[in-house]
């Protein structure tokens, strides 16, 4: 019994990939979930696994290539599997075909095999803003929105996400008229409303938006759509900051590790978030329910050539300043080789953005939904301050917080941003609190 | 004393708005003037059904020989026309008896006698006043009087005749007239439909059933003519519908036509007065009327706040029998969708085969981009059954693709509707 395995449509929507290297080669054994290729997709490099044991039969396509979603990627002969078994094999394999017709939930688990358990947002991560990360791997895609097949079908025509539009049919269905009202008030198309089209020519070019773009527009969208953004700004005198960095800067670089201040505010957040826990948490309004985190994951943005990805520390407020700064250092290399996979950018529950390294002052940022809050780190300046009546150089560093105020109140945000602002005064605290 | 709810009218709007109402918990009062049921189970819908059954079983004695039948001396056939009233009869009495007891077992009070409504309130009975906090007018329809003529036979005369006629003249178009004509000329009676549009018999159908109907009773024989024939032919009147309106002393709008005016919610002029199935004039169908009876009360209660009938079947017991749910192809085209038709006849069919009647066909009309079933009709010896898929499917929003991979039993008249729905994906598999 030979299974022919295509290459799985491992994100929504995702069309081709390239061949980076094989694993395996033909006549060789391998067993379900042992890697058999490293592809290259729009959004992330990553690995599929085998869905099956048994003996590479064919392999298709040479490193470099790239092939589409659908085409076959390698056949497998499934040893001893023959006769009734072989029927049941078979049927997985059409199931899994026949799945693709419907739900991209469905798509996911079917085919990938240990891809599967990282559920139908895992790609989503990879372009970050805005995905219920943590939702993903405690509810994995089992959530089916009740939907009519036409509209399930227009929703797929018009790219809706149908688990967002509300249903007005019996028992809350979601009817086609519903999608269409959905698509209608700009919920996906808001970008196209009172826009003139414009046509190609010497002074327009026009080019397909990439996947990552596409999930990009999409997270942030829905953070606008479902969070009440409010946002707070000041400024921390960060003198004793620069002093403690620039006394270990040499040190840490002995051992090859660049210390900035970013491994200092990671440090200072995640304590703080550990007093205010409600900067931790997120909102379930559907069942009148708040979800607190007793871990802290903290989501580092990172602007690449391809756009915006969120690699998450894990445990951040378990690190010390120096394991932070190694982190730091492995993401920017992962970062640099395109290396960042869908494992290393899941399960974030708050996230801190420094667009100071560009120069940027403040900012208003879009939380990354649905989680409560989201700093950003302006550049530090030198500035004139007042110290026992006299005025001195200070380093001021800028600090804009956007968190969603149906969450947390202003008085409690103040006061977090109070308590970051101590710690990064202040470092010492760092250690003494 | 004062109810919660008087509905005026026992047919089948009336009397299901009242069970409804009963099982919600509302104190309910149900009027009758005649008899509980009203026009549909006393001398509509079931009655007539039952005689159609009749006509057809005689009919069917013809094809006993090539069933293997023998011993039935044809020349000997003989149709008793009051013995299959008596039979139409034992089916209609046990229905209203079922009624009644529906009625009662919901805690719904049934008072006998002609209402009037004499207050926004209050309704006159029986020579007392009772109160109500909500009226329900459900008194349905009669056909207008033929212009000119003297008998004008309407429907329950039927079932006082004590032999067949030798000829019968069928005044009116629509559904009941088609039937009424197609049943006489089967029992052998010299039959004359008397219309002014013979091209559409059935308004509401589509154009592909209307030409099929024609072509059909025209082959069997059926006089079609705008005349009437010669004084000696007993004319039955079934032309479309006027309202009967109860007494009313409260200013209550009423449409150019003389049907009660509603608006979407049911409500007439005087909004905690409703006015449910034929009286309003929105449609002669039985279930079209219970329909609004129970969604009426659900208005009442609060339950439901705006009415939801997305499409209903329209039947047609013909023989053979006709259905079509959804839009028409005439609807389609008017409404500028893009849509692609496909057909299948039931002649391709084993077990219309095996039950000797083949003549038919299953028609979707399909959105072309989605696929989504617009509508349906179907020709069959069961067609009124089976379009009872077909609505399924299209109350449900679904494709052609969920009709194609919707597995049907074998051997069964049904499989046509999945083959139709195969072949709109290009992959039927018995053409």
């Amino acid at each position: 019994m030979r299974h022919i395995f295509k290459f799985p449509d491992i994100g929504e929507g995702l069309d081709e990939g390239t061949i980076l290297e094989w694993y395996v080669k033909k006549g060789q054994s391998v067993e379900a979930g042992e890697s058999l290729v490293k592809m290259e997709t729009d959004k992330v490099v990553t690995d599929i696994p085998s869905p099956r044991d048994g003996v590479i039969a064919a392999r298709y396509g040479s490193e470099g290539e790239t092939i589409n979603v659908g085409d076959p990627l390698v056949e497998i002969e499934m040893e001893g599997v023959e006769g009734e078994a072989a029927q049941e094999e078979s049927k997985k394999i059409d199931e899994g075909e026949a799945s693709k017709m419907e739900t991209v939930e469905e798509e996911a688990a079917g085919v990938v095999g240990t891809l599967e358990s990282a559920g139908n947002n895992a790609f989503l991560p990879a372009s970050d803003e805005g995905v219920s990360v943590a939702e993903t791997n405690e509810k994995p895609s089992q959530k089916k929105a009740i939907a009519t097949p036409v509209a399930r079908a227009l929703a797929k025509e018009l790219n809706v996400d149908i688990n967002e539009v509300k249903g007005t049919g019996p028992g809350a269905r979601v009817m086609k008229e519903d999608i269409q009202k959905y698509a209608d008030s700009g919920s996906t198309n808001a970008s196209n409303q009172g826009r003139r089209m414009l046509d190609e020519g010497p002074r327009v070019r026009i080019e397909p938006m990439s996947q990552m773009r596409k999930t990009i527009a999409k997270n942030m969208l829905r953070s606008k759509h479902n969070a009440a953004h409010m946002s707070v700004f000041d400024e921390v005198e960060a003198s004793e900051l620069i002093a403690i960095r620039s006394r270990f800067k040499d040190k840490f670089k002995a051992d090859d590790i660049k210390l900035s201040y970013l491994p200092f505010i990671i440090k200072a957040t995640a304590k703080a978030l550990k007093k205010h826990p409600v900067l931790n948490s997120e909102m379930d309004m559907e069942n009148g329910k708040m979800i607190y985190k007793n871990y802290v994951n903290i989501g580092i943005a990172v602007d690449t050539d391809d756009g915006l990805l969120v690699p998450v520390i894990q445990d951040a407020d378990r690190l010390s300043i120096r394991e932070l700064a190694v982190k730091i250092n492995e993401i920017a290399e992962k970062a640099r080789k395109r290396e960042i996979s869908m494992e290393d950018m899941k399960d974030g529950t708050f996230t801190i953005t420094s667009f100071g390294s560009i120069g940027g002052k403040f900012a208003v940022p879009v939380i990354n939904y649905p989680q409560a809050g989201i700093l950003g780190i302006g550049r530090m300046a030198k500035q004139p301050v007042v110290k026992n009546d006299a005025v001195v150089p200070g380093n001021m560093l800028p600090l804009s917080m956007s968190v969603d105020h149906r969450i947390v109140d202003g008085g409690e945000v103040t006061r977090f941003l109070n308590q970051i602002m101590e710690y990064l005064g202040d470092p010492i605290n760092l250690i003494m609190d | 004393m004062k109810y919660d709810l008087i509905i005026i009218g026992s047919g089948p709007a009336g009397y299901v708005a009242a069970i409804r109402a009963g099982q919600v918990g509302l104190k309910t009062a149900i009027i009758e003037k005649d008899a509980i049921g009203g026009m549909c189970l006393n001398w509509g819908c079931i009655p007539t059904k039952a005689l159609i059954e009749s006509a057809k079983f005689y009919n069917r004695l013809n094809d006993a020989a090539e069933f293997g039948i023998e011993g039935i001396d044809l020349k000997k056939l003989d149709f008793n026309w009051p013995k299959a009233v008596e039979r139409a009869y034992k089916v209609v009495n046990k229905l209203t008896n079922g009624v009644e007891f529906l009625l009662k077992k919901n805690g719904v009070e049934t008072i006998m006698g002609e209402a009037e409504i004499v207050g926004e309130h209050e309704i006159s009975v029986n020579n007392r006043t009772i109160e109500a906090e909500n009226i329900i007018i459900a008194t349905g329809s009669l056909p207008e009087r033929i212009p000119g003529e003297g008998s004008n036979l309407d429907i329950r005369a039927l079932y006082k005749m004590k032999k067949l006629p030798e000829s019968i003249a069928v005044y009116g178009h629509g559904p009941v007239s088609v039937e009424l004509a197609q049943l006489f000329n089967l029992l052998g009676v010299k039959t004359y439909l008397i219309t002014e549009q013979e091209k559409t018999l059935i308004p509401q159908a589509d154009q592909f059933l209307n030409d099929f109907i024609l072509k059909k009773l025209k082959s069997q024989g059926i006089k079609i003519q705008k005349n009437l024939p010669s004084k000696d032919v007993p004319v039955l009147n079934a032309s479309l519908r006027k309202a009967i309106l109860p007494a009313i002393k409260p200013e209550i709008d009423l449409t150019d036509d003389g049907f009660v005016q509603t608006n979407l919610n049911l409500q007439t002029s005087v909004s905690n007065i409703y006015a449910i199935g034929d009286v309003n004039g929105r449609s002669y169908l039985a279930h079209v009327g219970s329909a609004q009876g129970v969604f009426a009360v659900n208005h009442i209660k609060g339950i439901e706040k705006r009415m939801d009938i997305r499409s209903y079947p329209l039947n047609i017991y013909t023989v053979p029998e006709m259905a079509q749910i959804g839009f028409t192809e005439q609807e389609l085209q008017e409404e500028n969708v893009e849509y692609k038709v496909n057909e299948m006849p039931l002649s391709i069919n084993g077990k219309a085969m095996t039950e000797g009647d083949t003549e038919g066909v299953v028609r979707i009309l399909s959105e072309k981009k989605l696929g989504e079933v617009m509508g349906v009709q179907i020709i069959g010896p069961n067609a009124t059954d089976m379009i009872a898929e077909a609505a399924a499917f299209i109350e449900m929003e679904a494709t052609i693709y969920d009709v194609a991979r919707t597995v049907h039993a074998h051997p069964t008249v049904s499989e046509v509707f999945m083959e139709t729905g195969m072949d709109a994906l290009d992959k039927a598999i018995h053409k």
